[in-house]
């Protein structure tokens, strides 16, 4: 873990980071230059891949009453993190198999979890997820790939998945099927399809995709035509594919987050070196005013970005019947603050972040291509927008009362313990809106009380006192909005992310109350919270010094891991 | 979490009563006049598809004041035997 992270403080995320930075050497499966030419060569990244089975990434993968990591959603977090830090490719090529497994453990038998568990386990199986068909993006209820019963009792898939990652390399695949001609909500189910056991002819890969990014990544497709499956293959109840579907997206789309965690530090990182290095008009560029403001917004952003993360993965554990909000919130709110972020360093990186090979292997462009990709599958940020604003009516009259689970929001912040997550908790919609946002004002008043005591920066006091303002007036204007339908207005959709940044910040607020003593981690909280209101209020600018203890921690040996690396190491 | 549910209750209701709430709240949904919404034409003619149904079912749950299924909505796809379901669950209430 870099000193910097919230998440998870030991187990895989140390693990990995220890293999991944002693692999980094000469051309090692993690070196900048070797990932660069598979990048440029489109070739999968297969040494990494292996390194992180011999890791046992897997074991974030699965639940740990199977066998997996304990840490659950926050260790899967920050796990992937800690991959993407260095290659977003590799993240995305690996951690699939959560995407594709996750669905078993939603609604999956206790045999089936513990049959798939022992796949992921003992022979790290690479499992795929096929939603989306040619044609038909977002729409999961338009997908024609049809699942017909058979006289043996199972059924025959007949219809194709594309795009799809992992889709070849795949062992497994969860395949959305029609089996219901007339479709709709009821009209389909989902089954967990071996392809080792299908009947040879009766399926084939279809080929990889050039992609803009992730280039190596195996972005491919599965065509079926009359390949029997099982009846042990359906995962849950015919019926019910839509409903198992949209509840593991609110896990899947909490863990993307950790892809935009890892690529925003990277890029911080790469930026952060060289404007320490960079002499300019006989100083240094990280000197300049405006460098250090921007370097000093992005280390606030990637803090905010990671407060809202965190609590996200937390709230699957201690707040599970919100995540149907939470996880839109987070899938919407992170990847698009990091990518502007992104975007920002990327100007100061001026050249050199546009030349492919002349910057440290070209690392800073690869990872802006990379990044791209996250804010578009797994629901882009448009369609977990919407999903937020069919909620909006209750959102907007929770909001103004401030009523929320207040031992659920509690037992989120206080990252010292974890409940294990439990599935059959997870909702299609809310009850309780977001106890994160409704939480604020309580949670802004003992901060003041804190601050009073001089235990917490009285800046953070102040800042959560105006957040908790922004929160009432998105109430507002979600109330005079009214409720919405399918044609909803630009309006609702600028609401929504206003509503995420809210999310964000009180993300941070939360994290500080439950834990003030830490100093430094309460001065990186303290950034995150000015940074919320920064990208809430148009025109605001956080106050000059604000965002200099961020900074300033960049530069510092690493204490948290023991393993004192710099940043400037990191990018060597 | 009281204040989390805190409209009032109607103690018992009709399947009548409930239609008609419910036309009300599609028609501010889709932002149609209430006669022109027919409880026997499944909610997506009126353009809520199946995942903003669900919202309808947050407020359904808020105003009366119960634990519905969200599900229900997609098993009862228009409001006459959605009315029919979600009474038994109000005056059990
Ligand atoms: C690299 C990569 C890997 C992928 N991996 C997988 C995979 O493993 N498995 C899988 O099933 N799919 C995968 N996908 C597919 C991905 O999830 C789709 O891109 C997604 O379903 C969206 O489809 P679309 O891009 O065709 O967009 P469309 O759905 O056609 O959307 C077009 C535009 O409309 C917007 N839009 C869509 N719905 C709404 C709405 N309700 N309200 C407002 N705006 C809306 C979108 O944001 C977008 O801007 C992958 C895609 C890529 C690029």
């Amino acid at each position: 873990m870099t000193a910097t992270g919230l998440g998870w403080p030991s187990g895989l995320p140390a693990a990995l980071d220890a293999a991944i930075q002693g692999s980094r050497a000469a051309d090692g499966p993690f070196a900048a230059a070797r990932s660069a030419r598979l990048d440029a060569r489109e070739e999968f990244p297969a040494e990494a891949c292996a390194l992180l089975d011999g890791c046992g990434i897997a074991r974030a993968y699965v639940p740990a009453e199977f066998g997996g990591a304990p840490g659950g959603l926050p260790e899967l977090l920050a796990s992937l993190r800690t991959v993407a830090r260095h290659d977003v490719t590799v993240a995305v090529a690996h951690g699939k198999t959560f995407l594709g497994a996750v669905s078993t453990w939603v609604a999956g038998s206790a045999e089936q979890r513990r049959a798939l568990a022992r796949r992921i386990l003992d022979e790290d199986a690479v499992v795929s997820w096929g939603l989306t068909e040619p044609g038909r993006g977002s729409d999961l209820l338009a997908g024609r790939l049809t699942a017909t019963a058979t006289e043996a009792g199972g059924r025959r898939l007949d219809g194709t998945k594309w795009p799809v990652n992992n889709a070849t390399r795949g062992e497994l695949i969860s395949v959305l099927a029609r089996t219901s001609p007339q479709g709709g909500a009821r009209g389909f189910s989902l089954f967990l399809v071996d392809k080792n056991r299908l009947a040879e002819g009766s399926w084939r890969p279809l080929p990889k995709e050039p992609t803009h990014g992730i280039r190596g990544a195996d972005i491919s497709g599965i065509r079926f035509d009359g390949a029997e499956v099982p009846a042990g293959a359906l995962t849950g109840r015919v019926g019910d594919g839509l409903e198992i579907v949209l509840k593991s997206l609110q896990l899947t789309r909490t863990v993307c987050c950790s892809l935009s965690l890892g690529a925003g530090e990277h890029a911080l990182r790469l930026v952060h070196a060289f404007a320490e290095r960079r002499a300019l008009y006989g100083t240094t560029l990280l000197r300049l005013p405006l460098a250090r403001r921007v370097l000093g917004r992005a280390a606030a952003t990637v803090a905010l970005a990671d407060a809202a993360s965190l609590m996200a993965a937390r709230s699957a554990h201690c707040l599970t019947g919100e995540m149907s909000v939470v996880s839109a919130l987070a899938k919407a709110g992170v990847p698009a603050i990091v990518q502007q972020t992104i975007d920002e360093l990327a100007e100061l990186l001026g050249a050199r972040g546009f030349l492919t090979d002349r910057h440290v292997d070209g690392m800073f462009q690869k990872l802006e291509r990379d990044h791209r990709v996250v804010a578009i599958f797994d629901g882009s940020t448009a369609v977990n927008r919407s999903a937020l604003i069919a909620q909006f009516p209750l959102l907007g009259r929770l909001a103004h009362s401030g009523a929320h689970d207040a031992a659920g929001l509690a037992a989120a912040a206080d990252v010292s313990a974890l409940p294990a997550l439990d599935h059959g908790a997870l909702r299609l919609m809310s009850r309780t809106g977001c106890s994160v946002v409704q939480g604020l004002s309580a949670a802004a008043g003992r901060l003041g009380g804190l601050a009073a005591a001089g235990a917490v920066p009285q800046r953070a006091h102040e800042v959560a006192a105006a957040l908790a303002q922004e929160v009432t007036a998105v109430a507002d204007a979600v109330t005079a909005l009214g409720p919405a339908t399918r044609d909803t207005p630009p309006e609702a959709f600028a609401l929504a992310r206003r509503y995420e940044l809210c999310f964000a910040g009180a993300s941070a607020t939360h994290l500080l109350l439950a834990d003030p003593a830490d100093e430094a981690r309460a001065l990186r909280l303290t950034a995150a919270l000015e940074r919320s209101l920064e990208l809430l209020r148009p025109g605001h600018e956080a106050p000059p010094d604000a965002y200099e203890p961020v900074l300033t921690a960049l530069a510092e040996p690493d204490a948290s891991a023991g393993a004192a690396v710099t940043a400037k190491e990191l990018i060597a | 979490m009281s204040e989390l549910t805190a409209r009032p209750v109607p103690v018992s209701v009709s399947a009548d009563e409930v239609r008609e709430w419910l036309r009300d709240r599609v028609a501010a949904h889709t932002g149609r006049p209430v006669e022109e919404i027919r409880p026997d034409l499944p909610l997506t003619e009126y353009g809520l598809d199946s995942v903003y149904v669900l919202g309808l079912c947050a407020e359904i749950e808020d105003h009366y004041g119960i634990e519905v299924e969200p599900t229900v909505m997609w098993d009862n796809p228009a409001l006459d035997p959605l009315a029919e379901a979600l009474v038994p669950l109000i005056t059990a209430h």
